[in-house]
């Protein structure tokens, strides 16, 4: 950052904002404009469709990603507040083994039916796995519940996360 | 929002330098997950966003020391959820924060903004305000410490001027014969902004039986203010835990309640819950209370 | 032979007697499974091109006027906006409607409600098109406006529409109810009201246009692709064949993706890129969508019931009112619909019912999952709790008495046949909610939490019975890399139906479900197969998949023989390997027959089509067999009640559904699991409420949906297979009927627990604690 400017008549152009975001594991220098929030950097300038946006106001999750490790609703993160934060999204889970074998458990529990709300559910049940090998029931629907789903009615969600764990739940 | 422009200050003094001077068109933003919805329903349009969630080295914090347990601004409502200060006496505060929005909500929402929204949907205000919590305000002029009683005037309305940030909140730990207690009705159990919060601090004396003090908080009392209910408050001071000072209590209660009816419920069964929420409250700080003697 | 060899043969042979159904019944990965859990970029929103510009509809601010002037000006001079479309920018029809031609595209000079669309700011960027809407201001000269149903049925009413306010009006003669009610011990007269619920599929309605081959290629969240070609086609007056749908992945849909609002966004699309030559994505926010697409018909039904004072209904008379709010749309069916299952699943030898779909100024009303049975159903279970009450009769053995089995008439007098599962779905859910001991128990309770058991049954005529021709038409064809291509203008949008109908084909061919693809619906392709709607895939579209891969059989098996030197009759096919069924030394590999298929010139494409049995009844009396089949379920929650504040949770759901055949049980738990979920949000928390017409609460914070901590702590699902007449291998509807029961299981579970009598739908804490409230002046609080 330059110098410290004293008043906003001191201030450069500031509409354009340059942040440098580190989005699964490639630093992402660019330019953002105050009102992007991270769920338009992510989507378009980064081509990230995993990130879905179903309601812009914060209350259905499932534009859910992880912020230097923490679940947040993409929708209401402004992009020029991720400056030298780390971003993960489905994208870049791919080939991590446990969000592998989470996949296989939606897969083979019927988790996904429209799909819409998956990424995000997947995001919540790989960062449950890596803090709770045996999540219990209750602790997986504490783990998703901020993001609504209208399809399953939760229950084969919760089956396969306790399955997609490490020792399968209790 | 088109021509909303975004400052990130380089540390704290440097916030509150800009905002000395062009605090009136801004806004102090840290996680947004109440000021960005408004500005997108166009509620409110302030030109100019400053950024102040990069300094958790000097706002993110929960320590205690002599009897006070002090918050920074930028405390998120998972850190009081998974610290381990808020069980026993002080088990509300942890209460309060497992039945706040949903964990990415939790992950970044903050006890500052919170606290400045002043709001009757922040689940944390009540809380704070039981524990007659104290706000340190900054500016480039200095600081002020004000009581969170006295800082909310209005329906999102504070007492604070748009050069000031708050920078952190801090309360007593209730200690002897003291409990809080707190309880949040919602027509959901997740994602849900309450028709009423309500906490409680309640102390007894040594007999265990007669109430030396009672603070009473809501989301809101008269209108959609979050206040101290202080008639009721008042009244149980000095009397004994019985059925009767709770019958009566509510009844206090019933007529200082002035709550309006919106699209989540009628005032009227607000207020019949408030009271029935009293009885809960004040039985569950004195059962433990009685308890832990 | 090795042992490997000859275990794997005799585990083909086992599998080969199972015939066509090899697949059926198993829980088989469906087809679109593994691009969901890789976060694929399949749905409209993920598809659009560099150079894409967007269109924001705006709509009106009031509920009922003329638009005097529209000042377009301050949006057309916005930064990035290349223009504002409205009426008179339509070169074609301005019309966007399902059935009755009752609904403009842009409405124009007359609004009927907050939900019409006036128009679209086309713009560069999403952003400046919504900010460049927000600067259109609208004179209208206002006129009354009606937001009662009841009351628009009232002469001298504010008329909505021209011709009145009655869409349309059905009539049930069954018997003669005042006989009925002079034998009667008791007649009961009583009004229950339904609300607005919202579908909230998670996707919102959105489309994508892109001007090509003098035309326009439309992609976008929907139903049915078909339906959107003819309306985009009558709008931007093009022939049909210029105008190309395609259904891309859709991100649920309930119901209002196969009413009118597809029809406005994809029509919207391709006016802006036709006329800007570009391509233009229109896509609804989440408020947009809330306000402008279409909700579930608000219901006000009254019964008036008499029964014999040993529990026999005797007689009852319904008057069902549905508020289809300023247009139509599929209202027209639901109001059918709802009127045929008035007395539910229950045998009344006279009924008389009387039903009226009314327009209101209310944003409007349309398809929505259940179509009418969520509204029917509640009223009538909660009229029969209040008749077991007052006849002092247990209300499980009041409906035992009473409900459909084999030869006994329902409301339209159709017999029910062998095929009806009712009483097994009744057994298995009073076992395993153990209702017996615990109503027992529950008779008298003290105590600040107090719980009770809530029954509901469901009767659900399957298909589109009396809303037009049911038929399907699916093509088969097995391309060169030995994959089986399928396609059909029925449109997947998550409940797995599609790969269920594939699932048929797959059974029948004897090739694994893993080697099929299925075609994304596209009307330059695929032939018109009806809306994907009313369940209907699995039963239509299913027979219509397995003619088509019955063909393909005939002539894979032929040349199977061949190559194996046997005997055609010997042939068997199972994981795609064709070998001799009596003595399988010899196999030959699916691709190889393929193969040589190819070679020869035989062609591998097949066509299907199934058409419905005609299903015949008397407009006059509603009398006669309107559904050729009948899905049936049984539904007992059991909920616990805060006395306190009259908060309740859902502490054990146990439900049963005779679905014929299940052919892919995991996906038929998934519907059962999601619709019940998806009925208890309807029950206990949804409400889209208007306020002087204009919706209070358009958005996901304020209209509640059930999340993961709302759910039922203890759920256990039955599937009964009574095979049907209509469906694959007996299989019934599944993907409707979950949402139909929890309304009133939920109403007469807390009643039972409670004694209060919640008559109008959701079932809130208010309600429920206001209801009781003389009782909680006088006990202490």
């Amino acid at each position: 950052m330059s110098a410290v400017p004293a008043t906003l008549e001191d201030l450069p152009e500031m509409a354009k904002c340059a942040v440098t975001i580190n989005v699964n594991g490639t630093e992402h220098p660019m330019q953002v404009d105050a009102p992007d929030r991270l769920i338009d950097v992510l989507r378009d300038q980064l081509s990230l469709k995993s990130v879905k946006e179903g309601c812009s106001t914060g209350d259905c999750g499932i534009c859910a990603v992880l912020v230097d490790g923490k679940l947040v609703n993409s929708c209401l993160m402004l992009a020029a507040q991720c400056d030298g934060r780390r971003v993960t999204t489905l994208e870049g889970l791919l080939e991590d083994p446990v969000m592998k074998r989470m996949q296989g458990s939606f897969i083979a529990n019927n988790a996904a039916q429209c799909g819409f709300c998956t990424p995000a559910m997947l995001m919540a049940s790989w960062d449950l796995a890596r803090h709770s090998p045996e999540p219990s029931s209750e602790e997986i629907k504490v783990a998703i519940s901020g993001i609504l789903c209208r399809c399953t009615g939760y229950y084969q969600i919760i089956d396969s996360v306790r399955q997609g764990c490490e020792k399968g739940g209790r | 929002m088109s021509t909303l422009e975004l400052y990130t200050p380089t540390d704290l003094n440097d916030a509150l330098r800009f905002l000395e001077h062009d605090g009136g068109n801004s806004a102090v933003i840290a996680s947004g997950t109440d000021l960005l919805p408004r500005m997108r329903r166009r509620q409110i349009s302030p030109s100019i966003l400053v950024d102040i969630s990069a300094f958790t080295e000097d706002l993110r914090f929960i320590r205690r020391s002599d009897g006070t347990i002090r918050l920074g601004a930028l405390t998120t409502v998972t850190d009081l959820l998974e610290s381990p200060m808020f069980y026993g006496r002080l088990s509300m505060v942890r209460e309060a924060a497992r039945l706040f929005g949903a964990p990415q909500v939790r992950n970044v929402a903050t006890v500052g903004g919170n606290v400045c929204s002043a709001a009757s949907s922040e689940d944390l205000i009540p809380v704070l305000m039981a524990l007659d919590a104290k706000l340190k305000l900054a500016s480039a002029r200095g600081e002020r410490t004000v009581p969170l009683k006295d800082f909310i005037i209005g329906k999102r309305q504070t007492t604070m001027k748009p050069s000031e940030i708050l920078v952190e909140v801090s309360f007593n730990e209730p200690e002897g014969n003291s409990w809080t207690a707190y309880e949040k009705l919602g027509r959901r159990n997740m994602l849900i902004l309450a028709m009423v919060n309500e906490a409680l601090i309640l102390s007894l004396e040594d007999d265990l039986q007669t109430i030396h003090s009672a603070r009473l908080a809501l989301n809101r009392v008269s209108g959609k203010i979050p206040a101290l209910a202080v008639e009721t408050s008042d009244f149980l001071e000095g009397k004994r835990v019985t059925d009767q000072t709770i019958v009566q209590a509510q009844k206090v209660m019933e007529s200082e309640l002035s709550l309006t009816s919106d699209f989540r419920g009628s005032g009227e069964y607000r207020t019949e819950v408030a009271q029935v929420y009293l009885r809960r409250l004040v039985e569950r700080c004195a059962r433990h209370i009685g308890g832990s003697s | 032979m090795s042992e490997q060899v000859s275990q794997l043969l005799d585990s083909l042979r086992a599998k080969a007697e199972r015939g066509e159904l090899l697949y059926i019944g198993e829980n088989v990965v469906r087809v679109d499974s593994l691009e969901k859990v890789l976060g694929s970029p399949v749905y409209t929103a993920d598809l659009i091109p560099k150079g894409t510009v967007y269109a924001k509809l705006f709509h009106s601010s009031i509920p009922h006027g003329i638009i005097k002037r529209m000042d377009l000006g301050a949006a057309r001079s916005h930064p990035g906006v290349l223009g504002v479309l409205t009426a008179k920018d339509i070169p074609g029809l301005n019309e966007s409607s399902a059935v009755l031609p009752d609904r403009q595209l842009f409405s124009d000079p007359v609004v009927r409600s907050t939900g019409d669309i006036l128009g679209a700011v086309i713009a560069e960027t999403s952003p400046s098109a919504t900010d460049a809407a927000a600067r259109i201001t609208v004179d209208y000269e206002e006129l009354p406006a009606i937001f009662d149903p009841i009351k628009a049925l009232e002469v001298g009413a504010v008329k909505v529409h021209e011709k009145g306010n009655i869409a349309r009006q059905m009539k049930v003669r069954k018997g003669n109810v005042e006989e009925g009610f002079s034998r009667s011990d008791i007649v009961l007269e009583k009004t229950y009201r339904t609300q607005f619920q919202d579908a909230a599929p998670l996707e919102p309605e959105v489309g994508l246009a892109i001007p090509e081959d003098g035309g326009v290629r439309v992609i976008g969240s929907m139903q049915s692709p078909h339906h959107t070609q003819a309306a985009v086609a009558k709008v931007v007056k093009l022939p049909p064949e210029k105008v190309r749908v395609i259904q891309a992945v859709t991100g649920g849909a309930f119901g209002p993706k196969s009413d009118e609002t597809p029809f406005d966004v994809c029509s919207t699309a391709a006016l802006a890129a036709i006329k800007f030559r570009r391509p233009v994505y229109c896509g609804m926010d989440r408020e947009d969508s809330m306000v402008m697409h279409t909700k579930r018909h608000p219901f006000v039904i009254s019964h008036k019931t008499g029964v014999s004072k040993d529990g026999m209904l005797l007689a009852d008379e319904s008057r069902i009112v549905g508020d289809t709010g300023a247009y139509a749309s599929l209202g027209v069916f639901v109001i059918v619909r709802a009127t045929f299952h008035t007395v539910g699943a229950y045998e009344v030898p006279n009924v008389k019912a009387d039903s009226y779909l009314v327009y209101t100024n209310n944003t409007y009303t349309g398809s929505l999952r259940g179509f009418g049975g969520p509204q029917a159903i509640f009223a009538i279970e909660s009229q029969m709790e209040e008749l077991a009450r007052r006849l002092g009769m247990d209300p499980l053995e009041f409906r035992l008495r009473n409900m459909l089995v084999p030869g006994k008439k329902n409301a339209t007098s159709a017999v029910m046949d062998a095929s009806c599962g009712l009483p097994q779905c009744v057994e298995k859910v009073v076992n395993s909610s153990n209702y017996r001991e615990k109503a027992q128990r529950y008779r008298n309770q003290t105590g600040n939490a107090r719980r009770g058991l809530g029954i509901a049954l469901l009767m659900h005529g399957n298909s589109l019975g009396p809303e037009g021709n049911d038929y399907g038409a699916v093509h088969v064809e097995v391309l060169s890399d030995g994959s089986v291509s399928v396609g059909s203008g029925l449109t997947e949008y998550g409940t797995g139906a599609i790969s269920g109908m594939m699932q048929v084909a797959s059974s029948v061919l004897g090739v694994p479900l893993s080697r099929f693809k299925l075609e994304r619906p596209d009307t330059s392709k695929h032939r018109e197969s009806g809306p994907t709607v009313a369940s209907r895939v699995v039963v239509i579209g299913g027979n219509a998949s397995k003619l088509a891969a019955e063909k393909l059989r005939s002539k894979i098996i032929p040349l199977a023989a061949e190559m194996l030197k046997i005997p055609p009759e010997h042939v068997a096919m199972a994981d795609g390997v064709a070998f001799d069924r009596r003595t399988p030394s010899s196999t030959v590999q699916w691709d190889d027959i393929v193969a040589e298929a190819y070679r020869r010139g035989v062609s591998l494409r097949e066509d299907g089509f199934f058409m419905a049995p005609a299903a015949p009844w008397d407009q006059e009396v509603g009398q006669g067999t309107p559904y050729v089949q009948y899905t049936w379920g049984a539904l007992i929650v059991e909920v616990e009640v805060d006395m306190g504040t009259g908060c309740y949770r859902v502490v054990g759901a146990h439900t049963a559904y005779d679905v014929g055949k299940a052919v892919n049980p995991g996906g038929v738990l998934g519907q059962i699991y999601g619709g019940t979920v998806q009925g208890l949000g309807y029950a206990m928390m949804e409400e889209l409420l208007h306020k002087d017409g204009v919706v209070v609460n358009p958005n996901l914070g304020d209209y509640y949906i059930p999340t993961s901590m709302d759910i039922p702590e203890e759920f256990k699902v039955f599937i009964v297979e009574v095979p049907g007449p209509l469906g694959p291998f007996g299989a019934k509807i599944i993907a409707e009927p979950p949402i139909v029961l929890p309304g009133a299981a939920v109403r007469n579970a807390v009643l039972n627990a409670t004694g209060v009598s919640v008559d109008d739908l959701p079932v809130t804490p208010e309600k429920v604690l206001m209801g009781m409230k003389p009782e909680a002046a006088a006990r202490s609080r």
